[in-house]
């Protein structure tokens, strides 16, 4: 298991490193310049050349890459002050540090993802179950149907309306809002409670789908039946031999989801007006923004990779066949 | 060496009627094409001690059969009529819970492939130790002690340490041999095995029977044994039922079908089988045609679609008559009995060797 | 203002990377069956009028009672995304300028009255300015008791400062006039102070001087009698020098104005608290009857729209910045009396013009034709309805003063859809028939559907149309190359005083021609260029805008350079308890400095 993880650790750092630099490469392979934004009306090129400097653009690209990596584990410094390691830079658009920034912004994005994650996941996975277990009975049918209705929903849809319905015109919950945890946790729980519904909602749908049918394959298997063959209950079955390998299947698509959910989040944050790592990765593009463009790519793919180990050492926590081979 | 006790509840047996007895059993599916008539009027009877070997082609419903023994099939979609009386309790009649006792206790059953039948997630020693506990109340400790002694019985070497280990870290025989000992654990007077070597080399195959036997000798349980190889059915059972299209065709001791078989299935079952005697270079002889369709089986005898003899049988009886199957001894087939004897000395024998 | 600059682009993108359908909603249709309530036409006369320099009396404080105020409460300012700027010296756009108005001063402000009529004032001066040469020189006295935020007095040099550190390489999105004006053009005026007055340098007395601690006096070579004006823009606010922080000033400015920054999460929100330094004696505009402002961002125009018509809990005090009612809320705005008693509306100073790149347009007539064929009305429909904007006559906007309701050469007022025959007949005229012309475009939806009624009636008129899309992120930067192969493209531009001497010559100057300039057109007539030189010296307020209307009219009519579609307009929400709400000509938003809640 140590040997996995220090595999794994050392993958992510290589594809951490893969990713600044074509994000680096690429960002600069667009043809804007962005010096322009920072240009004022009549833009010369006398002025652009004065941006270009103040930005550091002026150097060579793979000399920019070797400070920004630099940067990364030594720190840098800056005409706003010295910026410790990690430094991602300073943002081009608001001269803020951009690794601050993207920890400023993490909170909203994790209590987000977390937040509609474990609503999902519990409702999603029970209802599949529960399916599973009364399959082709009128119970299973509403569940397999509603699912099917939800999962074609999208959050840009279902979010306005909920807004709608339930913010606007009744006024019965209030307008999402952020609110750290750590001032009030009522209120960090309120301020989310609509952005997780409908995240789960969406999701839900697709679980409920995944989970019943992953069940019902699961309960198909032989030992399964040995099982039951050696007396077990039929729910002593249900949830320690047929639930247990439902999972592999769920954590796979879970492990993509986090990443989506992590995506996602763009969608979601722009849906309820709030500021997540979402909104600051398209700002930054907008702005051409390099630094806080780079640093929220590596950080969010960070992020993802360490999913990516979770879910591969929950497979293992799963499936002994993992773990020993 | 064994912890089970028997209560003296239990009405004691009538000598006469035997252990296992299946009367008129049907097994019928509801699907979305409508009645699949999987087994549809078995009857078959076990002596405790004994083995009974029921063969036939996949889809010939020996498998339903011995799942609807066990009570495993699923009660929405299926029907079972007819009776299973094991020890004089009909298995028909009883409740889940009866039969979650039963199973795995008084009868249980080895699969076909410990691969999948094992589940790969808990350790072999859990999975032998979890009907043990349940059957008996036995601790986690002494659950423990009972699956490394039956490791053990069944010959797995070191079985202190693999006990702990996952299915997938045996090879295909000792796994077989695991699933065995966990069949075996609350000493079942019935056991089903489900094609339990298929999935083994020959050389092991050999092995996990010998050790089936001298299970049963010790343990005097009765055993049925599913198959299709007629090869491990001669030195293994005692009677032996031939199985087509949810139906037995034949019926006798195993010297009895195999020598001087009477059905043209068992006939083609037979023919259709290596044998080392054979010369160098003889063609096989293969049933023709494929097995009938359960949903909308043919009129008549089953087998009269891809029956070589059916022309024999005066008046076309076979494509609208059904024949019985005797009690005891026989088959269910019009062909007279002279004629039958006549081609099985002309045609089939020669070729059995 | 600036061009349609950032802030408008990103809203778009922004929308459309969130998957909004808000956008591609045509609300200017809705609006057909209901009775126009849009701000005619006459109310905004009022903005177009010259602005009166205002003496010592008129800026001394306090600002004057707004009816029915009262003070305390905090007020929710909804915004879409983070101000881009803090630093004054960097702020050039609208959204700036509103924030500016709140926490910042200048030696000039300007004061409105209830009919919009502006008079330029003294801010941290004591007057609008006073020059004795026609406009070279100019002299101003800084009032008493001038504080910054954290107690310091505010002198001279301070003035001094914050025009120097504009020098500075860091200082790079700001206005550039008095700089220019004062050191050179372009960006050579940035080699008279290289480091801006960081390391001790300062600009010589000949150029900027303060002869004592409430004295300045700004020299020019030449006569710039819009200095007043130019001064009141955001971008050359106070900054104190004890305190100025360089880069880091754009994340933490010092206030002056009546409120300052409590605090500031970049992305999140902003609080505004009242600034105990701010002496309203020394203000005659501005108010302080808030507690503070609660800036939140991440609402766009749709989210503050629907929260604020629906005037729940705190959006009851909710105030939009530089928001707008929504192209497709517009409908349920108009449509509740209650709600539109709590909005307000007037010109933006925007003018949507066609423009003809006169290097491949060469007839006259193909332009005057393609002039009268537009279908001006269906174009703005599609950008907001009647409340978006109005048919433009000419290339002055409504806002600018010299604008004149009735010149209107191509008598767009009676045929707001265009006159197609009249066209054609120019088109035949010219010989023109089938010539192909390259229309572009930036990939925004209302411009994508503006496009293809352009494109139809073009097409409509005997021409060959190419549409050619290009990113809107890079428009102006691609329709401002001068070589840039298209023959028409639609600009936005917006004066940055009210006066035509920051539209005409920046838009129709032809010695200013380059990559990146903003004479679309390409239009360089040696007349057109000697009367800007000309009008730009005039110092009188009055006679210079009667020169630059008279330019105008030669410009369109003798040139027409770009054919004028719509004026836009400024349609903005408030909570139920905000009170004071009023249309700034001066900002062509909300007037911040006077907002109260009721309760």
């Amino acid at each position: 298991m140590l040997q996995f993880l220090i595999r794994r650790a050392f993958g992510a750092v290589l594809t951490l490193f893969l990713i600044s630099a074509v994000t680096f490469f690429m960002f600069f392979a667009i043809p804007q310049d962005p010096a322009l934004l920072a240009c004022g009306k009549n833009c010369t090129p006398d002025a652009l050349a004065v941006i270009h400097q103040n930005l550091g653009l002026d150097k060579p690209v793979p000399v920019q890459f070797w400070d920004f990596m630099v940067g990364v584990f030594a720190g840098r410094d800056f005409a706003v002050g010295h910026c410790d390691a990690p430094c991602f830079g300073v943002s081009f658009a608001t001269q803020q540090n951009v690794w601050d920034t993207i920890l400023d912004r993490f909170p909203l994005t994790l209590s987000l993802s977390i937040g509609g994650l474990i609503v999902f996941l519990i409702v999603g996975l029970g209802a599949g179950m529960i399916a599973a277990a009364k399959k082709g009975t009128a119970t299973d049918k509403v569940f397999s149907s509603a699912s099917l209705v939800l999962s074609s929903l999208q959050i840009y849809f279902l979010g306005p309306v909920v807004l709608g319905l339930f913010v606007y015109s009744t006024g019965w919950l209030d307008k999402p809002k952020w609110v750290p945890i750590s001032e009030s946790v009522s209120g960090w729980f309120m301020g989310l409670l609509i952005p997780w519904l409908v995240i789960s909602v969406i999701f839900t749908a697709n679980y409920t789908r995944m989970s019943r049918s992953t069940m019902i394959e699961q309960l198909q298997e032989e030992h399964v039946r040995a099982a039951r063959a050696k007396g077990m209950s039929r729910s002593y079955v249900f949830f320690r031999y047929a639930w247990r390998g439902s999972l592999i299947p769920i954590v796979t698509i879970l492990g993509m989801d986090l990443g989506a959910l992590f995506g996602g989040a763009i969608v979601t944050e722009f849906t309820f007006g709030l500021p997540g790592i979402g909104r600051l990765a398209v700002q930054s593009v907008q702005d051409k923004d390099l630094p806080l463009t780079m640093g929220v790519m590596v950080f969010s793919a960070a992020f993802i990779l360490l999913f990516n180990v979770i879910v591969d050492a929950t497979y293992a926590l799963i499936d002994p066949r993992v773990r020993l081979s | 060496m064994t912890t089970l006790t028997k209560t003296e509840e239990t009405p004691a047996p009538n000598a006469a009627d035997p252990f296992l007895s299946v009367r008129d059993l049907r097994v019928h599916f509801s699907t979305e094409d409508g009645v699949v008539k999987a087994v549809n009027g078995l009857s078959f009877d076990l002596e405790r001690g004994k083995t009974l070997g029921i063969v036939g082609e996949s889809g010939s419903g020996k498998s339903v059969t011995n799942l609807s023994i066990l009570g495993l099939h699923n009660p929405q979609s299926t029907t079972v009529t007819g009776e299973i009386l094991l020890d004089g309790q009909d298995l028909t009649d009883v409740s889940g819970k009866q039969l979650e006792a039963l199973r795995g206790n008084k009868m249980a059953m080895i699969f076909q492939d410990a691969l999948t039948a094992l589940s790969p997630y808990y350790t072999v020693g859990r999975q032998i130790s979890e009907p043990y506990m349940k059957h008996t109340g036995a601790s986690k400790k002494e659950a423990r002690a009972r699956a490394i002694e039956m490791l053990g019985k069944v010959g797995i070497p070191d079985p202190k340490n693999r006990v702990d280990d996952y299915p997938h870290q045996f090879s295909g025989g000792m796994r077989q041999r695991a699933m065995i000992a966990m069949s075996l654990v609350c000493n079942p007077e019935l056991l089903i095995a489900d094609e339990p070597t298929t999935a083994l080399d020959v050389t092991v195959q050999a092995q996990i029977l010998d050790l089936l036997k001298d299970l049963q000798q010790e343990f005097g349980s009765a055993i049925i044994l599913i198959t299709h190889d007629l090869g491990v059915v001669a030195n293994f059972v005692d009677d032996l039922l031939v199985m087509y299209a949810g139906r037995a065709v034949e019926r006798g001791s195993v010297r009895e079908v195999l020598k001087q078989p009477q059905h043209p299935y068992t006939w083609g079952l037979l023919s259709s089988m290596p044998r080392l005697s054979s010369d160098v270079g003889e063609q096989l002889q293969p049933i023709p045609g494929s097995p009938p369709s359960l949903l909308n089986p043919p009129s008549g005898c089953a087998f009269h679609p891809r029956c070589a003899y059916a022309e024999l049988v005066d008046g076309g009886l076979c494509t609208h008559e059904r024949p019985l199957l005797p009690d005891g001894r026989g088959a269910a087939c019009h062909l007279p009995a002279d004629r039958k004897q006549q081609v099985f000395i002309e045609k089939i024998q020669p070729r059995l060797g | 203002m600036s061009i349609f600059g950032t802030r408008k682009t990103r809203a778009v993108v922004v929308a459309l990377a969130a998957g909004s359908l808000a956008l591609t909603a045509c609300g200017g249709n809705s609006d057909s069956g209901t009775k126009d309530k849009s701000k005619t036409q006459e109310d905004a006369a009022q903005q177009s009028q010259a602005v009166i320099f205002g003496d010592a009396a008129a800026s001394t404080g306090p600002a004057p009672e707004v009816p029915g105020a009262r003070s305390g409460g905090t007020a929710t300012v909804y915004q879409d995304s983070d101000f881009s700027h803090l630093d004054p010296g960097q702020t050039y756009v609208s959204d700036g300028k509103l924030l500016d108005r709140l926490i910042q001063r200048g030696l000039t402000q300007y004061a409105e009255d209830d009919k919009g009529r502006l008079t330029l004032v003294g801010d941290l001066a004591t007057d609008s300015g006073k020059t004795t040469d026609g406009g070279k020189s100019w002299t101003f006295t800084l009032k008493d008791g001038l504080k910054d935020q954290n107690g310091n007095a505010i002198t001279s040099a301070d003035v001094r400062h914050s025009i120097e550190r504009l020098y500075a390489p860091f200082i790079t999105d700001g206005p550039t006039y008095v700089q220019a004006w004062l050191s050179g053009a372009g960006t050579t005026y940035r080699k008279a102070l290289p480091d801006g007055p960081y390391k001790g340098k300062h600009l010589p007395d000949s150029v900027l001087a303060t002869p004592d601690a409430k004295t300045v006096v700004f020299k020019f070579k030449d006569a710039h009698p819009d200095l007043p004006q130019a001064l009141a823009m955001p971008g050359y606010s106070l900054v104190p020098a004890k305190t100025d922080t360089k880069e880091k000033y754009d994340t933490a400015p010092v206030a002056t104005g009546p409120y300052k920054i409590a605090e500031f999460k970049p992305g999140k929100s902003m609080t505004l608290v009242k600034n105990e330094n701010w002496d309203p004696k020394t203000d005659s505009v501005r108010h302080q009857y808030v507690d503070g402002f609660n800036i939140q961002y991440n609402h766009d125009d749709d989210d503050q729209t629907k929260t604020i018509l629906a005037d729940r809990g705190e959006a009851k005090n909710a105030v939009m910045f530089t928001g707008q009612v929504s192209t497709n809320q517009v409908r349920n705005v108009v449509n509740d009396p209650e709600a539109m008693k709590r909005t307000i509306q007037g010109y933006a100073p925007y003018v949507w013009q066609l423009n003809f790149n006169l290097d491949r347009m060469k007839d006259k007539k193909v332009r005057d034709a393609i002039t009268y064929a537009l279908p001006s009305a269906q174009i703005y429909k599609l950008d907001g309805g009647a409340y978006g904007g109005e048919t433009a006559t000419g290339l002055i906007s409504p806002t600018t003063p010299g604008y004149e309701k009735d010149y209107d050469p191509f008598g767009k007022l009676k045929k707001p859809n265009g006159d197609v025959e009249k066209a054609k007949a120019l088109i035949k005229e010219a010989g023109a028939e089938g010539q192909k012309v390259v229309y572009a475009y930036g990939n925004t939806p209302v411009r994508q559907q503006q496009a293809v009624v352009i494109a139809d009636r073009l097409k409509a008129i005997g021409l060959d149309v190419v549409k050619k899309e290009i990113d809107s992120a890079t428009w102006y930067e691609q329709v401002g190359k001068v070589q840039n192969g298209l023959d028409l493209y639609m600009t936005g531009w917006g004066q940055d005083w009210p006066s035509a001497s920051t539209v005409i010559p920046p838009l129709y100057d032809g010695t200013q021609i380059q990559d990146g300039s903003s004479v679309y057109s390409h239009i360089n007539d040696p007349k057109v260029n000697s009367e800007i030189q000309r009008i730009l010296k005039i110092s009188d307020p009055a006679e210079a805008q009667k020169a630059w209307t008279a330019l105008h009219h030669d410009i369109v009519e003798r040139i027409n350079p770009a054919a004028p579609i719509y004026f836009t307009k400024v349609f903005q929400i408030f909570g139920s308890n905000v009170g004071g709400i009023r249309y700034s000509t001066d900002s062509s938003y909300v007037d911040v400095t006077r907002i109260f809640l009721k309760k």
